[in-house]
Parts: structure tokens; sequence; C-alpha cells
């Protein structure tokens, strides 16, 4: 009953989001030396991208263990945590303080692979219940 | 960006080459021969930008230039598609001072170089302020003192003798001030600065910026007739205020005279004020009045220095005795008992009769680097017995109580044993070469007393300060001759006060050199030693 290709999902998301994550921290470092990148903003571009590298582990770590055990409790859970990863990526998209083109090609994808990943769980946990 | 053009500099008139600027005509463009400014953009780092381009087409007849506004792209995957950040890509224009925010902006720029980030970014700068506030206050000397309403005025004169009362009274500043007010007789009574509430109305500080306060007491108050007599009033509780009686306006300030007593901490404990009241009459336009102010440290008497720490030339000379029985009662202060009531050493001062007998034991105080000389004209009469005359003589030229020590420094506190000279007394006579035996049956007066006062350079040599090193009290006697009786003589008494410059000449002092302490470690040659 698991869902094979929401698996696969998880496992190229987990290698997706290490990319993401270097790539994301080292614009920050370019930015801040290229750019006048003052620590009042910063600040928190950094902590909101620790938060995200923090939920993006558990919400694969639940995604997949509900899928594999065939549980939605976690699975809804990581759902849950799906929509805060999402904001934050809109917030890494559009509210960064310097949002450059490459910015914007990896979030878009991340986004992509979220709906993807969003669309496939509610289905497997429709699967799990009935 | 369409409007943007680097090298128009000349303002309404055409510049040369310059394909962008506004104030050329069709005509203009013909003649050049390139555009020195073909393109003019937004910042490049943008993913897409306008851009305008000049550009002079050659081929028609006759030349024209070409503008063209494009969306120029960046290729580079890192442009930057968005900012939510102002002051990102452009200069920021800089704030325009006002009252509130100048203090923050001369922090910022007020030195020789900017700081890299404006300290609005910077939290710490909210830690200062809270610090200083655990910081006692203190004044210090020249700081003016402060009231629950600005400063301690003490009115003076300012350009013209007219009374100006925006002057502060500095901490430790010892000021005596006098000035012109105009005043009017009908308003006597409202001109604050003739009343007496206007000069202890506001209560001190104690230390500034604190709210201890200190309120300013009425020591005396002296009341001044029209035709200057000062009489003192028993009661100093009351408060006179400026009133008119017949047609005099009475009760009108005319000298206040500060004492503010101090701590060595800084902190000012009391405060008082002595007034002089006087009356004007109504023809009168102007008053007179004098300010002054000094400060006392508690616990101590008013011992008015003569230099701090040097002397300084033309004050008196500070002398005094060392008590009995030292050093056991070291309480005791060597000023007790004084040549004068000041503490100075005084010679004789000569007066106009020139009769030394005469003389009223006036005496006058010895300032520093003044060398005085003074005397008096003695006659003797054969009826003159020797004894009573030398003992005369000896209280003529040293005074009723002549000094054993002199203060080394204009400063020096009678506690500090160390900082007093003793006075080597001499004793020399005029006839040294006579026969020895007519020294015995013949009477020695004493004719003259000299005092050497010797005294170094000490301190800096920028600075130099005066100290006193030795004082040397030399008494010439001479022979006095029997007279036979009917005749008398008249010999000259003199003293005088000479000061001598012993300083050495100054000393260049070095730093030592900074030696290398390198020691090689205890067991460095271990299986050696």
């Amino acid at each position: 009953l698991s869902s094979v290709p929401l698996q696969i999902l998880f496992y190229i998301n987990g290698f997706y989001y290490i990319f993401y994550f270097l790539a994301t921290l080292a614009m920050i470092v370019y930015k801040s030396q290229v750019f006048s990148y003052p620590d009042d903003f910063l600040t928190p571009d950094l902590a909101l991208l620790f938060i995200m590298a923090v939920l993006e582990v558990l919400r694969l770590y639940l995604g997949s263990k509900g899928n594999l055990t065939e549980e939605e409790a976690p699975l809804g859970l990581s759902l849950v945590i799906t929509v805060g990863s999402v904001i934050l990526s809109v917030y890494f998209l559009i509210w960064q303080t310097y949002v450059l083109k490459a910015d914007v090609i990896i979030n878009a994808v991340l986004l992509f692979t979220y709906g993807l990943e969003s669309v496939l769980q509610v289905l497997a946990i429709a699967t799990f219940v009935g | 960006v369409a409007k943007l053009c680097t090298c128009d500099l000349l303002v309404a008139q055409c510049d040369v080459n310059c394909c962008c600027d506004p104030d050329c005509s069709a005509a203009d463009f013909s003649l050049f021969t390139t555009c020195s400014v073909p393109i003019v953009t937004g910042d490049s780092r943008l993913c897409s930008q306008k851009a305008a381009i000049y550009s002079l087409d050659v081929e028609a007849n006759p030349p024209e230039r070409v503008f063209k506004l494009i969306d120029q792209v960046n290729p580079s995957v890192f442009c930057i598609h968005a900012t939510n950040y102002k002051q990102a890509l452009s200069f920021s224009s800089p704030e325009m001072p006002t009252s509130e925010n100048f203090d923050q902006l001369l922090k910022q720029f007020g030195s020789a170089a900017f700081s890299a980030e404006p300290d609005s970014w910077n939290i710490d700068s909210d830690t200062p302020n809270s610090s200083d506030a655990n910081e006692t206050y203190r004044y210090e000397y020249g700081v003016p003192i402060q009231t629950m309403d600005g400063f301690l005025r003490l009115p003076s004169p300012v350009v013209s003798s007219w009374c100006s009362d925006a002057n502060p009274a500095g901490f430790l500043v010892n000021q005596a001030t006098k000035c012109i007010r105009s005043v009017s007789t009908e308003k006597c009574g409202n001109i604050q600065a003739v009343s007496m509430l206007f000069y202890i109305s506001s209560s001190i500080l104690a230390v500034p910026k604190s709210s201890q306060m200190v309120n300013i007491t009425v020591q005396s108050i002296v009341l001044q007739s029209l035709n200057g007599m000062r009489t003192l009033l028993n009661s100093n509780d009351v408060l006179r205020h400026p009133m008119i009686l017949d047609e005099l306006c009475i009760n009108i300030v005319l000298g206040v005279s500060y004492h503010i007593t101090y701590t060595d901490a800084g902190q000012i404990i009391e405060a008082a004020a002595s007034f002089v009241l006087g009356a004007i009459n109504k023809e009168a336009l102007s008053v007179q009045q004098s300010f002054e102010i000094s400060f006392t440290q508690v616990n101590t008497k008013p011992v008015p220095l003569s230099g701090n720490p040097g002397y300084v030339v033309g004050l008196p000379v500070r002398a005094g005795f060392k008590p009995q029985g030292y050093p056991f009662p070291i309480a005791v202060l060597l000023s007790a008992l004084n040549t004068n009531k000041y503490g100075q050493l005084t010679i004789l001062q000569s007066t106009s009769n020139q009769d030394c007998l005469e003389a009223q034991g006036g005496r006058t105080p010895v300032l520093f680097g003044y060398n005085m000389i003074s005397g008096c004209k003695l006659r003797i009469t054969a009826a003159m017995k020797c004894q009573p005359l030398t003992q005369a003589l000896l209280d003529l030229l040293k005074g009723q109580s002549f000094p054993e020590y002199v203060a080394s420094f204009g400063n020096s506190q009678a506690q500090d044993v160390l900082d007093w000279v003793p006075i080597t007394h001499l004793h020399t006579s005029e006839q040294t070469m006579r026969i020895y035996n007519t020294f015995q049956s013949s009477c020695q007066i004493p004719v003259s007393l000299e005092i050497e006062v010797k005294w170094t350079k000490y301190g800096s040599l920028v600075n130099p300060q005066a100290r006193i090193v030795n004082v040397t009290a030399t008494t010439t006697t001479t022979t006095l001759k029997q007279l036979a009786s009917g005749r008398e003589r008249t010999i000259p008494i003199t003293s005088s006060v000479v000061f001598t410059d012993i300083s050495s000449p100054a000393e260049p002092g070095y730093k030592a050199w900074p030696t290398i302490n390198a020691k090689l470690p205890f067991d460095f040659f271990f299986p050696f030693v």
C-alpha cells in the first residue's frame, strides 16, 4: 500500500535539499560580500534558512516513516510541516533581502517538489485510511 | 534613465560630443564626431534594467543622433531579481540634521574617520547611557555649578559694565565681579535682579545630574544706608524684598557673596550667601552690584593659598610654628600660632616718620619673589640702657612672633610637616675685626635683619613650580658705644628680604631603554646541567 512515487520523491528531495541548503548559504555569503548586507537583514535570513533545514529533516523523516509503515499519523504531521516549509520557501523566493535569479530558480524547483509531494501524501493518506 | 546624462556639465549650453545633452539641438548633433557617453544604464547587477543608448548615425547627411531605450538583460545567474531592502543599490541621501538627531550625527560623523556602520545598526549604543547612570558624578575644577534650573549665576560685566546674568560660577573658581544694573525706582519691586529671592531661589545640585539639592542659606545681611554706612542685621532668616518707602527703594541687593562648602569627593554640601542690601533714591537710574564666590573644603579652615603648588610671584610667603611636643600631637595644626593672622612671614614696615621707637609695630607680609627692604632710624640718647634697647630692637625687627618654619610650596598643608622648611638663624657682627676685649664690655644691638629665601624651580620644564628650599635670617649686631650725656646718635635699622633662585638647570629625562627579557627554560641543557 505504500506509495512508491512518494518514496522516490522523498529520496530525491533529501538530496536536492542538501544542494539547496548549501547553495542558499553560499549565495548569502556571496551577497554579504558583494552587496551591502547589514546585520539587521542578514540575521533573519540566516535564521530562517536553518529553521527550514530542521523542518525539512523532520518532514522527510516523518513522511518516509509514515509511508513505509503505512500509518497516516506521521504522514499527516509531515503534511503540516510541509505547509511551513512552503511558507519559508516563498519567503526565500520573494521576501528575502536580495533575490538573485539563481534563488528564484532553486526555490521554484523546491516549491514544485513540495507541491508534488503534498499531492502524493494526500493520496497516500487517503489510501491508508480507506 | 532617459533623463540622466553624465556628460551634461554646462547648464543651458550644449556640451561637445555629449549625445544625451538635452540642451543640444539637431544642428549641434550634426557637428559631433562621436558620442562620449554611449549608454546610460541603471545598476548593471540587476537582472533587467532600462538602458538608454545614444549613437551617432554618420551615414545620414547631416549626421544625426539616435536614441534608443531598451531593456538590458543581465545573463548571469547571479543577477539581482528583486530586493526588499530599500538602500541596497543606491547611495542613501544623508539625514538632515535636526535638533533631535544632531547628537547622534555628531557622534557618527564628527571625528576624523566615519565608522563603517552607522550607530543605528548597533544595539550597543544604548548601553553607554545605562552605565553612566551608575557612575557617580562629581564636580571638577571649572565645571559650572548646576542648579535646579540651569546654572548658578554670578552676574558679571560682559563687554560693557552692564550686568549680564549669563555667567555661570565655576566650581573651585574663586571669582569677584562688579557690574552695573539699570533700575528704575517706580518698578523696583518688580525687578528680579535686585531682590534677594533671585539669588537664593534655586537650589544647587550636590553633584551634577543628581537629584540631591542643597539650599542656599542666608548667612548674613548687611544694610547699607544712602551715605554708605553699613550695619549688620541680627536676624538672618527674614527675606527682605525691595519695596518703596518714602521716596526710596529699599532692600535693593548691592552685593552677594556666596560661600560654598565642598568635600574632596567633588560634592557640594553647603551653600551660604551673604547679602549687602541698600537703598536707592528716585533719581537713580543704575546701581552697582558686586558679587563674589569662594570655596572652602569641608572640615578645613580656609587658608588662602599662595600658589598651587608652586608659589606665585606676588603672593605672601606662608609661615608658622611647630607645636610643642611634636611628633605626638600631630592633630594640632601648624598654623595655630602665626606670625600674623594669616600665617605669613612679615617684615618691618617703614613708616613716614622713620622713627623706630615710635613705630606702631606695623608689619608688611613678605611677598614671594619681591625683594624688599625697609627700615627706620634709631635715635640713641645717653640715657638708654643696653638690654631693653636690644630687646626692643629685636622685637621691632622680628616682630612679636617670628615664625620657625616656612612653607616650601604655596599650598603646603599644615599636617604635612615635611613640606615646611625651618628658618635658619645666623648672627653676625659688624665689627668682627675689632679687638676681642672691646666686645665684652660693650653692648651689641641688632641693627639689621636680612632674610634670604632660596628657591628653586621644581617639576616639569614646561610648567616649573617655585619651591622654597632654604630660609636664612641673619641678624647683624653692632657695638653700641656709650655716649656722653646730652648727645645723641642716629643709626639706621634695616630689614630686608632677598629671593635667590638656586635652580639647577633642567635635565632631560629619558625613558629607560627597553631590555630584552629572554631567559632560557630552566632545564634547557638537561643532561648536562
